[in-house]
């Protein structure tokens, strides 16, 4: 890793849209041969740059340079000719193309009508499957591929193009820790033979294990610019994140254990494969549940709620057993209510207004005779509960699409809020949402626990689980892997944790 | 028995069971069936109903939907005849005419989808009203009688046995689709736009462009599926093409054709044709009334889907 | 917010932006309305006639009726291309529970209705349970009913139905006011009540605009939408017997074959009134005013002697036009909303 002449330059790159400056001025410096890491917070701007460097988008001003010259690139394509590679987060391939089609669709782009030779496209493909490992059939279809395979395919389609530059977004998002490590070793030799890899992720352990540079971005400028890993630590890192340490002094001992137990799972299984499920959540308690992506966690929270069949066990509701058949039931009967984690899809219907949002499970209680429901009650009902979180929004007939992400998550909460619900599951409670919103949240659901209402939170960020949790449930691959007793020391509970899921027998890859 | 595993996940051999079974069938209940007589009705049927499908196949593969295949078609076979009648052209720029206008209608189709970025769906159905409202106001309602003794031969003559020679240009079309899916880019790039349109962009395919072409090869199919209309009918009839739409998406999704798009077979959308053909002139030969060949064919459509999003539950990326 | 959200004027579901929004949308139809009523009114003679106000006010009712059928299932982000063939199911259901099972004429409508709910019944459970597009499901049901109905009946139509029937089409109120459009007004009334002031109605748009959100916020949706398929199977059913009450007769090629000739009015009414085809937002005021417009023009055409079959062609490009036209003023607000 010597300093070399940069292969890509962003210098005072700012980005503009209307109302907001995504970008102020960023700076970021691509040398060959190396794994550069570009962090930071949900709308730190990370994705914004990364649109400008993968010509989604072009800056309003600022420079980027390719090999010492200037350029400006119109379009994704553009940007994938002149050289800049990159792997999303959602695969690009078409499922039931071969291997080789996928790979060199490019090359066939020029003439429409001439046959493809299917041997020569194989014969080409094998070279770049070779580089990574991939030791499959060119003319395999990309649908009978795992998903790890699926994206080292995306690999060999970037670096086939003759990409100098190759941007990895979230790379290991759904990858085992095996797929993980194979994954890094293909990265490794790809930078040891001259390629310069941005890697894209908010996994700090993973960055530090596998990046020689890095770059936080913080409120759309450089909380640091290309500067070497080494000597970096994950405080610091989180300090440039964030702007000041994580703390977690905010967890403080709650005892519940004499308090009556509000949902129960017992040896619970599922029709999507989880397996001798045990959880107890108590009154004025707070569960968390760690795992990480593809853990099973937000399936199990939805099929507590009724939406994914139990097929075995028992679930008590306030010591009863019950059987939940659909989602309205385990609403409008048990008083469950689910916060989750896709505010976008899930949590919030957004092209209607904030009215139209926070009322939705209240609705039937407040409907009066002929199936009658009045706007002026639902507000009654919903109003006190948007002010208590400062909602702040210019009326109640907004759309929620154009209120800002805090501003969502708030009203996605009041709408439980306002069903006072008995228990509340809250999955990822603080994704996409600015630091300031996500201790406001902390706090209330903090109150919320101390006022009765049973609380599970499901997150895979560990400092917000040691923050908020009492206890602590593990899961990993559908089943749980322990129960940790929550003392708010992130130092002994953090590893507690990861022993657990690394304990676990990783599926083969 | 791992053979048979295979098999089973090609398009073609579902249906072409169900084929052999109908025919075995229906040849217990009716010795005329497999008559060389009837036989020449049903490749009759099927010349021009398998253009048909393809026309809407062709869509179907790009991840949309052409609900004004029947107004082309019809608007190609008045102005067909009409051209010949009224204006005195020769038959074979007739024809050439009537395919371009084919072409045009799928052209302004396309174009209409790509600059408003409005459905198909809903640019269909309004080009359908104005396609067929053209035909109406040209003919208004009165059949073109002009048809020129060669057409009118075409329609009837054999080529071969009992095989007519209507079947001729189907059956080279049917080559000529499978070739251009399977082996040539332009098709390759249609099926890439259904499967994902993203990732088609992105790998430097011009979406814009392979929507326009696939559109306008449905026209042109549309087209060449009213002109032979015409040439077994042996009248330039403006009713032509109302009674396809159900069809056009029938033998597709028999032949298991994913309606996201993506993925079409030609020689299962065949087969599809085949076996409606098969059972509607079951129904006349069993004389059960002819309107239940619609109650059928919207059963087989249901059964089709139903069973094709069965065998697509596989999961992707599940594999090895 | 907190303050000043209480001393706003208690406005319906409708924001100040959205109010502008639909404002504009209904607004401009009105205006179009009264221009092309200027128009027609000087340049066609006999327009303003009572008895061509009459005739406008009937086939209007009908097209207004087929466009709120489609309106309640676009409603689910869905499409139901079966409202043709619904509606002359329940047509000739009703003819044949008069005439073939000698039932009186109140008890054949209501039963008749009810053949429509259930034949919606059919479609919602499908689309529900296979989890298949409407649009396929359908297109398959057009052709099902259709063929069924046509085998059943023989393709015969009934022509002896009580005399109410053709009573009603023919009656004029004030010389020129069909009983018809009072009808559709009464339902149109009903379904704007649906949608603004009951739960079923405001679930109907949550579960269309978000399946997803709406059932993990306690809506059964699949019953929602299997409702919202009854209803348009109902109101197919309305617009069909007011075809019968039009005609004297209950005809099995009333909607054409397979019931196609509908699709076109059925969507023409709410594209133009501004309901989205993604489901979730509903203008029923606008799809009374969109079908009312377009058979206006149909008529004031016809009267100018453009010739029957061109106006076929004449709505299509209407249809393009309207749709070019709603995209353009959405992208319009969603610019001028961010910026």
């Amino acid at each position: 890793m010597t300093d070399s002449t940069p292969v890509f330059q962003a210098r005072g790159v700012e980005k503009a849209f209307p109302g907001v400056m995504a970008l102020s001025g960023v700076d970021i410096t691509l040398h060959p041969g190396s794994i550069h890491a570009l962090l930071g917070e949900n709308g730190a701007g990370k994705s914004t740059l990364i649109k400008m460097i993968t010509g989604v988008h072009q800056p309003t001003a600022g420079t980027l340079t390719l090999d010492g010259k200037q350029v400006s690139f119109a379009s994704p394509r553009d940007a994938t000719v002149s050289g800049v590679g990159v792997v999303h987060q959602e695969r690009n391939l078409f499922p039931r193309f071969s291997v080789a089609e996928n790979i060199h669709l490019e090359q066939l782009a020029g003439a429409y009508l001439k046959p493809i030779n299917y041997r020569a496209l194989n014969d080409a493909a094998r070279p770049w499957l070779k580089a990574l490992d991939l030791d499959i059939d060119p003319s395999t279809l990309v649908s009978e591929l795992s998903v790890a395979r699926m994206q080292l395919v995306e690999i060999a389609k970037a670096l086939s193009l003759q990409s100098r530059v190759l941007l990895l977004d979230e790379p290991t998002a759904s990858l085992t820790s095996s797929e993980t490590d194979r994954l890094f070793t293909i990265l490794r030799r790809l930078r040891d033979s001259g390629t310069s890899l941005v890697f894209v992720s908010h996994k700090l352990e993973e960055v530090q294990e596998i990046c020689d540079r890095v770059t936080v971005l913080r409120d759309g400028a450089n909380a640091c610019d290309s500067q070497p890993m080494e000597g970096v630590g994950r405080q610091d890192l989180v300090r440039m994140m964030i702007g000041r340490a994580e703390g977690t002094a905010s967890w403080r001992a709650r005892d519940t254990t004499t308090h009556p137990e509000v949902l129960g799972l017992t040896n619970v299984s599922t029709a999507l494969g989880h397996k001798d499920i045990n959880l107890s959540v108590r009154k004025g308690e707070v569960v968390g549940l760690y795992g990480l992506v593809g853990a099973g966690r937000t399936e199990l929270a939805k099929a507590i709620m009724g939406k994914f069949t139990i097929t075995g066990g028992t679930v008590r509701i306030n010591g009863t057993p019950v059987t939940i058949t659909n989602v309205a039931a385990a609403i409008h009967h048990h008083g469950l209510g689910y916060i989750s984690e896709d505010r976008k899809n899930e949590g919030l219907i957004l092209q209607h207004s904030v009215l139209a949002n926070v009322g939705v499970p209240i609705w039937r209680k407040l409907t009066r005779q002929f199936s009658t429901l009045f706007d002026r009650d639902i507000r009654t009902a919903a109003l006190p509960y948007l002010q208590k979180l400062e909602v702040k929004t210019p009326s109640l007939s907004q759309t929620v699409a154009n209120l800002s992400g805090g501003n969502q998550q708030k009203i996605s909460v009041a709408k439980w809020l306002a069903a006072s619900v008995q228990f509340l599951i809250v999955d990822e409670p603080s994704v996409g949402i600015d630091i300031k919103t996500k201790a406001y949240l902390h706090e209330l659901l903090r109150d919320l626990a101390d006022q009765g209402t049973a609380i599970l939170v499901i997150s895979s960020d560990m400092p917000e689980i040691i923050a908020l949790a009492d206890r602590i449930k593990v899961m990993d691959d559908y089943r749980i892997m322990g129960e940790i007793i929550n003392t708010g020391v992130y130092d002994d509970i953090a590893p507690a944790i990861m022993n657990l899921i690394h304990d676990s027998v990783a599926p083969a890859a | 028995m791992i053979q048979l595993s295979r098999l089973s996940r090609t398009d073609w051999f579902g249906p072409l069971l169900a084929t052999i079974l109908a025919i075995i069938t229906i040849r217990a209940f009716s010795e005329n069936f497999l008559s060389l007589f009837n036989i020449q009705i049903l490749l009759l049927a099927i010349a021009v109903n398998a253009l048909v499908a393809y026309s809407q196949m062709i869509i179907i593969a790009i991840g949309q939907m052409n609900l004004s295949v029947g107004a082309i078609g019809g608007l190609a076979a008045i102005s067909f005849v009409g051209m010949i009648e009224v204006w005195g052209l020769p038959t074979p720029i007739a024809v050439i005419l009537a395919l371009t206008i084919g072409v045009g209608c799928g052209v302004i189709n396309g174009v209409l989808i790509r600059i408003t970025g409005i459905s198909a769906f809903v640019i269909t159905l309004a080009t359908l009203s104005i396609y067929k409202g053209i035909n109406m106001g040209i003919t208004e309602a009165q059949p073109f009688y002009g048809v020129p003794d060669s057409v009118k031969a075409f329609g009837v003559a054999l080529v071969l046995g009992p095989i007519p020679w209507l079947l001729v240009p189907t059956a080279l079309v049917a080559v000529g689709l499978w070739f251009m899916l399977s082996r040539m880019p332009v098709g390759r790039f249609i099926l890439a736009v259904g499967s994902n349109e993203h990732a088609a962009g992105l790998s430097g395919i011009s979406v814009n462009a392979t929507v326009i072409i696939a559109h306008a090869l449905s026209g042109l199919l549309a087209g060449i599926a009213g002109v032979l209309v015409v040439a077994r009918l042996q009248i330039g009839q403006p009713s032509i093409g109302d009674d396809w739409l159900i069809l056009s998406f029938a033998a597709p999704v028999i032949g298991g054709a994913i309606l996201a798009g993506g993925h079409v077979s030609v020689s299962a959308t065949f087969l599809g044709v085949v076996i409606v053909a098969i059972i509607t002139q079951a129904l006349v030969l069993f004389n059960i009334d002819p309107f239940l060949v619609q109650v059928v064919l919207g059963g087989l459509i249901l059964a089709a889907v139903g069973l094709n999003k069965l065998r697509a539950r596989r999961p992707i990326g599940r594999g090895e | 917010m907190t303050m000043q959200d209480s001393m706003l004027p208690s406005g319906p579901n409708a924001s100040r932006n959205t109010t502008h929004f639909f404002l504009s949308n209904e607004f401009g139809l009105i205006l179009l309305i009264i221009i092309f009523a200027i128009i027609f009114g000087v340049t066609a003679n006999g327009f303003l006639s009572e008895f061509n106000l009459f005739t406008l006010g009937r086939n209007s009712a009908v097209n207004i009726m087929i466009g709120l059928s489609m309106m309640t299932v676009i409603v689910t982000g869905g499409l139901n291309l079966a409202v043709g063939a619904m509606g002359v199911s329940v047509a000739m259901t009703c003819g044949w529970l008069i005439e073939g099972v000698g039932l009186p004429w109140p008890i054949a409508i209501l039963g008749a209705l009810a053949f429509g709910a259930a034949l919606g019944f059919i479609n919602g459970g499908m689309v529900v349970r296979t989890g298949l597009h409407s649009f396929i499901i359908t297109l398959a049901t057009m052709s099902i009913f259709f063929g069924s109905m046509i085998f059943l009946t023989r393709a015969e139509s009934f022509r002896e139905l009580p005399s109410v029937f053709s009573t009603f089409g023919r009656m004029k109120f004030g010389g020129y006011l069909s009983p018809l459009l009072l009808v559709t007004m009464i339902v149109a009334l009903a379904l704007a009540w649906l949608y603004r002031r009951t739960l079923t109605g405001r679930e109907m748009l949550a579960a269309g605009a978000s399946p997803a959100a709406a059932e993990l916020s306690g809506i059964r949706v699949d019953r929602i939408i299997i409702l919202c398929h009854m209803l348009s199977g109902v109101l197919a059913g309305i617009a069909a017997l007011m075809l019968v009450a039009r005609n004297g007769a209950a005809i099995p090629s009333m909607a054409g074959q397979l019931g196609q000739d509908w699709l076109l009015p059925a969507f023409l009414g709410p594209v133009l009134g501004g309901t989205l085809l993604q489901g979730g937002k509903v203008s029923v005021l606008g799809t009374v005013l969109g079908a009312f417009l377009v058979t206006m023009l149909s008529s004031g055409l016809m009267m100018l002697q453009v010739g029957a079959f061109w106006v076929q062609t004449f709505l299509g490009l209407m249809l393009l036009v309207a749709v070019l036209l709603d995209k353009a003023r959405r992208s319009y607000l969603a610019r001028r909303n961010l910026a």
